[in-house]
């Protein structure tokens, strides 16, 4: 009698945990994607939602505060993404915030992204819809990669004729690096102009000299004939002709 | 109308000197009749089950009894074996997720692993070779002393009280031990990722509840009663219906086992596809 009960306790004691188990275990994964916290409900319309699926996480400021709970199309430019997010987080988003879709890594889920919104606004509402930003497709970036690529491509072909002709010496930087007749008159140029130079040089040594002597001169006879002004004048002073002026 | 009959048998008559003469008897003895046979009688066998388990009276008693001895003494070696396989898992998936630079998402990744596919599938197997050989086994060797006829002639049900008792304590405890092996896996888990690593047990549990989902944990767990059914009823089977004599009783608990585990897989495969189906 006494190993019967012995049986049933263990047995009981074995069921009962394995049931307790189950349930803290449909608890803390019903916990993360907030089943038992009291939420409320947001919505954003996008153009393209880049993979994001019902199920994935909301982060405000890094945190994870919510989930996707749905995805449904309006038309054929608008995506519908409701989610759910912590009531206890409602404070924190303002009517002015923005939500964008981002990337929990390089290979990573896709997740909402709340920008909270300024500080002086009120406070986000439940069933409110927030605005949202587009977010940057990867396909996207691969084609303007791929333009970036093209253009690279018909630039360094275009530099590879030019730099092609220069060799052959066509064209005016062609001829100018490649040609050595031309190298021969600028140098012959330089030369010349080497020796006109200096012939100027002389010629303006000379002048010079020359100048400065004349200068010299007519300041000798100006000072002369401003002497010889000064007694004239001194003399028609004296005159009784021009008494009275 | 009447040649047209008559060609026919003609035909029919031909057709009866290619054939050989002892055809009938290679078919009897092929693999194949067999094979049918084997699956038809399985399948009255567990018709006779559903028939039976509804109708008083019922056996609590030796349905607690049956419950402890397959659902509780198998927990140490499902428990062992679920701690190994999850610390295992850990350190060989390790490298491979190094070279990404993803070790972080080793507690996520094994997490999953263990509670959508290794902790039922390894679970059932060990629970098929211990629990399938032993009620195999068991009925087996009380069917060639002749136990089973001698309740039946007492006026007990035999079928009641040996059968639907172990297939019901079968299909309900081999849930429970995969939800204490998912754990204990975990644990497992938890011991690997530390052995080259630091991870607290809080970061650890944490990061394995942010990747599961209950469309993981639900399928899982529902696949197990099937697997526990099927080992269940695969083990009375092949015990109840042994040859009678000693031999028959290690036949008996060896195809057991065999067959159990097979079907394991075979209900593991049509789960997998039932479940990609309704995720999908």
């Amino acid at each position: 009698m006494k190993k019967d009960t012995s049986y049933k306790i263990k047995l009981g004691i074995f069921v009962s945990f394995g049931i307790a188990l189950f349930i803290a275990g449909i608890y803390f994964i019903g916990e993360k994607q907030q089943l038992f916290r009291s939420t409320f409900h947001l919505s954003g319309v996008f153009r393209d939602v880049a993979g994001l699926q019902a199920g994935n996480n909301v982060r405000l400021s890094g945190i994870n505060v919510g989930t996707v709970e749905d995805i449904s199309i309006v038309s054929d430019s608008s995506i519908r993404v409701e989610i759910l997010v912590d009531e206890s987080i409602r404070k924190f988003i303002k009517k002015d915030a923005v939500a964008s879709i981002g990337s929990e890594g390089l290979m990573g889920n896709k997740i909402i992204i709340i920008n909270p919104g300024t500080g002086g606004k009120m406070e986000i509402e439940n069933n409110d819809i927030v605005q949202t930003i587009q977010p940057i497709n990867l396909d996207d970036i691969l084609v303007s990669f791929k333009t970036t690529i093209d253009n690279t491509s018909n630039m360094t072909s275009y530099l590879s004729k030019i730099t092609g002709n220069v060799q052959s010496g066509k064209g005016t930087i062609g001829r100018l690096l490649m040609d050595q007749s031309l190298a021969q008159n600028f140098d012959s140029s330089i030369v010349n102009l080497k020796h006109g130079s200096e012939g100027l040089r002389n010629l303006m040594d000379s002048a010079k000299s020359s100048f400065t002597q004349n200068f010299d001169s007519t300041f000798v006879n100006l000072k002369e004939g401003s002497a010889g002004f000064k007694i004239l004048v001194d003399k028609a002073k004296k005159s009784w002709l021009l008494w009275g002026f | 109308m009447e040649n047209t009959i008559l060609q026919q048998s003609q035909d029919q008559h031909q057709e009866a000197e290619i054939i050989p003469e002892n055809f009938s008897e290679t078919i009897s003895d092929s693999v194949f009749k067999r094979f049918f046979l084997e699956v038809s009688s399985l399948i009255f066998f567990t018709l006779r089950f559903f028939k039976e388990v509804f109708k008083p009276p019922y056996e609590f008693n030796e349905l607690m009894k049956q419950s402890y001895l397959i659902g509780y003494k198998s927990l140490p070696l499902t428990g062992i074996t679920a701690f190994i396989v999850g610390l295992v898992l850990t350190i060989e998936s390790r490298p491979t997720l190094a070279n990404f630079g993803a070790e972080s998402w080793l507690p996520a990744m094994v997490a999953i692993s263990i509670v959508r596919e290794m902790g039922p599938a390894i679970t059932a197997l060990i629970f098929a070779g211990k629990v399938g050989s032993g009620i195999g086994a068991e009925l087996a060797s009380m069917n060639v002393t002749e136990q089973i006829d001698a309740m039946q002639v007492s006026g007990t049900n035999p079928f009641k009280y040996l059968v639907v008792t172990r297939v019901l304590s079968a299909t309900l405890m081999l849930p429970l031990l995969v939800i204490f092996a998912d754990v204990i896996g975990l644990f497992g888990s938890l011991v690997g990722v530390n052995l080259r690593g630091s991870v607290s047990t809080h970061l650890f549990f944490s990061q394995v509840f942010q990747s599961l989902v209950f469309k993981d944990l639900f399928p899982a767990v529902i696949k197990t009663f099937f697997f526990g059914f099927a080992i269940g009823v695969i083990g009375c089977y092949k015990g109840y219906n042994s040859n009678k004599g000693t031999e028959g009783v290690g036949k008996a608990a060896n195809s057991a086992v065999v067959f159990a585990s097979l079907m394991v897989f075979l209900i593991d495969m049509i789960a997998v596809q039932i479940t990609s189906l309704f995720q999908n």
